[in-house]
């Protein structure tokens, strides 16, 4: 007798958002990313469409960033001090996207100048024809500061700017508005304060399909379990038909992976905890793949080796496609 | 292009218009100057007339009902005249009257055929002994005991010790002839009680007031009506703050405070001393009989179980513990002795039922005097206070919760919050071109402040105006100064400091829009919570009774503007004032209503919010203006379309 799989027929589906601009479309990018336009949970091809495959992105900083960990710099070496030539090495270590973060200090230890992020912003669109995210520092108005001149500066390359948040959005949404770039819209791990952030932000007149949002998340062991939940549900109220979950999701599992002890840490831990490399490779490795299986898009990662794993995750799951 | 006669009433000298003005335009071309506190919008209703004949097109009818429009009613800033007219401007003040007629409360009927007779259970009986002699050895109790047996029928009754005191006395003072008080309690249908409440020489006319008190002690507010018990009527109604709050402001700091060494002691005398002045002061109050608190013989209270129980000073430290067990939900009856409660000493004190440790007798009694275990209808009750509490049901079921909303509906805990006496701004309009507030003051003085009318409709006001976001956040970038830096975050200046009382702006704060946010989503998600537990959608409510002495200002469109009622027809809405009172008055009368009230009591389901993270989804959801989902108040898009649409035109 077959067995007859249950299929579920969803009303809805998440919106498609393309990254970056071909120089016929007022950009100097030599690719673009699209993501989204699932119609279905994840990677269910037997039930629905997954039409854009999820992306890597990695994340670099404008200068060397004083708090990684050292298996970090091992891995990227010297062009850690450049963001030209380490856009150049993600680039070759295969990244689909580069995330660059701007520091709050620079190496002086004086707050980032906005001609300092606008520089690194366009040595880094210099060297690397990949689209390209741009994180602010994470402080109201230093972001306010940089992020401005920035996104006016490359006006049409359809960068995404962040991080816009409830209590400081406005700014960053308005310049992305009147620049032709993307925002990407984070909020505390919470299904409703996503979406209230996303419904802020189009309310200000951003059309959604220009909106990624980040539901924030936690390294495996450290809270994963309910990020992952919080996806689950957003992608489910999203496949269900309500507009404004229907965005992207973007996560940033190198960052919470790399900042806890397992993988900060080599010296002074259990033996069993077994090789230091290993162990934090997978475990940014691991962090990714389950938020891949939660309905992530843009997975932003830090270790070229958890790159090419995740990658290879990624096409094992695309793939799965024929075998339905 | 055409032109038209337009007339006004009171005003005969017509003027000539061209065909497309508006009422407005041409009531200003005849010299006439109609309010429109929120700039011309259509939205307040403020500047309604009466086209008595002629013509005109309605741009926008968002306050006017299908009858109005019947009736020739027309906002002025939205009616294009289109033929000669004749309009007539109603005075101010009976607009004013008709678009608050929702915030009266409703008179205090006496129950329909009350008779003490049939439902009071303190009686009131003159009788004649036969005096003693040689032959007739027979101890006055005995005599007065056996007395009541042969004249009422009355067996086994029960007579404290200090009234055992006054009897002799009174029957030799009064040769013989005696009034008796006695209070008749029914243990069940065939076991009555009977206790002597007082014994008076001398015969009293029936007619005479027999007094009783109904009190809701309040946990900021403690109301006291003094009611003749022979006639039903209501003689006096008073209320005064609960000398507790200078102890805390909510229940949760009050059992904190009672924990202490002597606070619970202090407390219950606090509030007792609050109740006691109250009884003096009603008893002042009533005309044509001299009436002492010793004269009162019997009390009803409600209130929150932990009022109930500093009241009574019962420990309540295990109403704010997990799992939430209170010492009692229902207590005995006491004599006002016991407790130092100035009334006749022996009168007898009834405290009312509760449910559980946040749901008291001020919900059951409340649910009484709403109807709600009698209703047909799927009715939503509840009452705002420091704690909003709910009831869900009809005559088949009731379901109950409570959820903290803070006192900012109260005034308190916002910056330029206060209660809502004379000086607070009940309501606001702000012109969504200037962004200049109009309000109105309670006693039309100078504002002193804001209070929880005032603060809804300031946020309604500014939410629609584009003021603040949906999630609360001051725009910075608006052509106004009354948006600035303060102290806690932007601001938005309410009264500058030349029109206010103090001296000082009058301010709306970061802080104050997340205190009223937080409150009104609590409120909102007990209702859908409490709707999803018995499985009905909260739209399918028929009718929302609306409780707490904060319910008789509350405006029902600003407050579907924030999303703290639901999205429902108005008029599926009814303000009842101080339903505990009037429950504990209801109960005080008629001993029926008082054993319905046990009813009540016992059949309602209570649902603790705290069980389960359903209640958290559904505040943060809630936790936005009006809602994180708008299909859930379609009126409140429609009203936001209709002012983009005004601002395009």
């Amino acid at each position: 007798m077959p067995v007859e799989i249950p299929k579920d027929k969803w009303p809805g589906s998440v919106r498609t958002v393309t990254i970056g601009a071909l120089p016929k479309d007022g950009g100097t990018r030599k690719c673009t990313v699209t993501v989204g336009g699932e119609t279905t949970m994840p990677f269910l091809h037997y039930e629905g469409e997954i039409p854009n495959r999820p992306v890597v992105a990695i994340e670099i900083m404008d200068r060397q960033p004083d708090d990684w960990s050292p298996l970090l710099a091992e891995a990227w070496k010297d062009v850690m001090d450049d963001p030209a030539k380490w856009a150049v090495a993600a680039e070759q270590a295969g990244a689909d996207l580069l995330v660059l973060e701007l520091s709050l200090n620079n190496r002086n230890g004086e707050p980032t100048t906005p001609d300092e992020a606008v520089s690194a912003v366009k040595s880094v669109l210099a060297a690397s024809g990949l689209p390209l995210i741009v994180f602010g520092p994470g402080q109201a108005e230093a972001d306010n500061a940089l992020l401005v001149p920035i996104s006016e500066a490359t006006k049409g390359e359809r960068i995404v700017l962040g991080i816009c948040e409830d209590k400081n959005y406005r700014t960053i949404v308005a310049t992305a508005m009147a620049n032709d770039h993307l925002v990407s819209a984070r909020t505390a791990m919470d299904v409703n304060l996503a979406k209230q952030l996303n419904i802020l932000i189009s309310d200000m007149g951003l059309p959604l399909d220009r909106i990624l949002m980040d539901p924030t998340t936690g390294a495996l062991g450290y809270g994963i379990e309910y990020g992952f939940s919080v996806m689950e549900r957003l992608r489910l109220a999203a496949l269900q038909g309500d507009k404004m979950t229907q965005l992207p999701m973007i996560v940033t599992p190198g960052y919470e992976a790399w900042k806890i002890k397992e993988s900060k840490v080599g010296e002074g831990v259990p033996e069993t905890w077994g090789d230091w490399l290993n162990r934090a490779i997978n475990w940014e490795t691991l962090t990714a793949i389950t938020l891949l299986e939660s309905g992530a898009d843009v997975l932003v990662l830090r270790h070229p080796e958890s790159v090419k794993r995740v990658k290879r995750a990624i096409d094992e799951l695309m793939s799965a496609k024929e075998l339905v | 292009m055409a032109e038209y006669k337009v007339r006004f009433d009171p005003n005969t000298e017509p003027v000539v218009v061209k065909s497309g003005t508006l009422i407005i335009e041409a009531a200003k071309q005849a010299g006439l100057d109609i309010l429109q506190p929120c700039g011309g919008q259509g939205r307040c209703g403020r500047c309604i007339v009466q086209v008595m004949d002629g013509t005109v097109r309605h741009r926008s009818s968002l306050r006017l009902s299908k009858e109005d429009i019947q009736a020739g009613y027309a906002l002025a800033c939205q009616s294009i005249i289109e033929s000669d007219i004749l309009v007539r401007i109603p005075e101010q003040d009976k607009i004013e009257r008709r678009l608050m007629s929702d915030r009266t409360a409703l008179e205090i009927e006496i129950p329909p055929g009350y008779s003490p007779e049939y439902k009071q259970s303190l009686r009131r009986f003159s009788i004649q002994l036969s005096p003693p002699s040689y032959e007739d050895q027979t101890d006055d109790l005995t005599r007065l005991k056996k007395e009541i047996t042969l004249k009422l029928g009355y067996r086994n009754i029960f007579i404290p010790l200090g009234l055992i005191n006054k009897i002799s006395q009174a029957l030799r003072l009064g040769n013989w002839n005696v009034t008796i008080f006695l209070h008749i309690g029914e243990l069940d249908d065939r076991m009555k009680y009977v206790q002597l409440v007082d014994i008076l020489p001398g015969i009293i006319a029936e007619e005479d007031p027999l007094w009783g008190a109904a009190i809701d002690i309040g946990t900021t507010t403690v109301t006291l009506w003094l009611v003749d018990l022979m006639t039903g009527k209501v003689h006096a109604q008073v209320a005064e703050y609960n000398d507790q709050i200078r102890r805390g402001e909510d229940v949760i700091s009050r059992i904190i405070y009672a924990d202490k060494n002597g606070g619970l002691t202090e407390l219950q005398q606090l509030v007792l001393g609050t109740i006691n002045e109250l009884m003096e002061t009603a008893c002042k109050r009533v005309k044509f009989h001299r009436v002492k608190p010793e004269d009162v013989y019997k009390v009803s209270v409600a209130g929150n179980t932990t009022m109930m129980h500093l009241f009574l000073g019962v420990p309540a430290n295990n109403i704010r513990l997990s799992p939430f067990i209170p010492s009692f939900n229902q207590a005995p009856i006491i004599y006002a002795k016991e407790i130092g409660l100035k009334t006749h000493p022996f009168a007898i004190v009834d405290c009312l039922p509760g449910v559980a440790s946040y749901v008291g007798a001020d919900i059951t009694a409340g649910v009484l005097s709403a109807g709600v275990d009698l209703a047909d209808q799927l009715t939503l009750f509840l009452d705002v206070g420091t704690n909003g509490e709910m009831v869900l049901g009809s005559k088949e079921w009731l379901v109950t919760c409570a959820c903290s909303a803070g006192p900012a509906f109260e005034g308190a805990g916002v910056q330029s919050g206060m209660r809502a006496t004379t000086g607070a701004i009940e309501e606001v309009w702000i012109n969504s071109n200037t962004y200049e507030p109009t309000y109105r003051v309670i006693g039309g003085g100078k504002p002193r402040g804001i209070c929880g009318s005032g603060l809804i409709s300031l946020l309604a006001e500014m939410f629609i105006t584009g003021l603040i976001d949906k999630a609360g956040n001051l725009n910075p970038s608006l052509p106004t100064n009354r948006v600035r830096e303060g102290e806690h975050g932007l601001e938005y200046v309410v009264v500058w400091a030349v029109e206010a009382y103090s001296g000082e702006d009058i301010v709306f704060t970061r802080v104050d829009v997340d205190n009223l946010l937080r409150a009104k989503a609590a409120i909102y998600a007990g209702f859908l919570v409490l709707a999803q537990s018995v499985g009905v959608p909260l739209e399918s409510t028929e009718q929302v009774l609306i409780g707490g002495s904060f319910g008789k200002y509350l405006n029902i469109e600003k407050s579907i503007q924030i999303g703290l009622l639901p999205d429902l027809p108005w008029e599926r809405f009814r303000f009842l004032g101080n339903t505990a009172v009037k429950g504990a008055y209801y109960a005080l009368l008629d001993k029926h209503s008082r054993k319905r009230l046990d009813e009540i009591a016992s059949k309602m389901t209570y649902i603790e919010l705290s069980a389960d993270n359903s209640f958290y989804e559904a505040f943060m959801s809630a936790l936005f203006l009006p809602h994180t989902d708008l299909s859930k108040f379609p009126s409140v898009e429609k009203a936001m379309k209709s002012i983009q649409y005004s601002e395009t035109i």
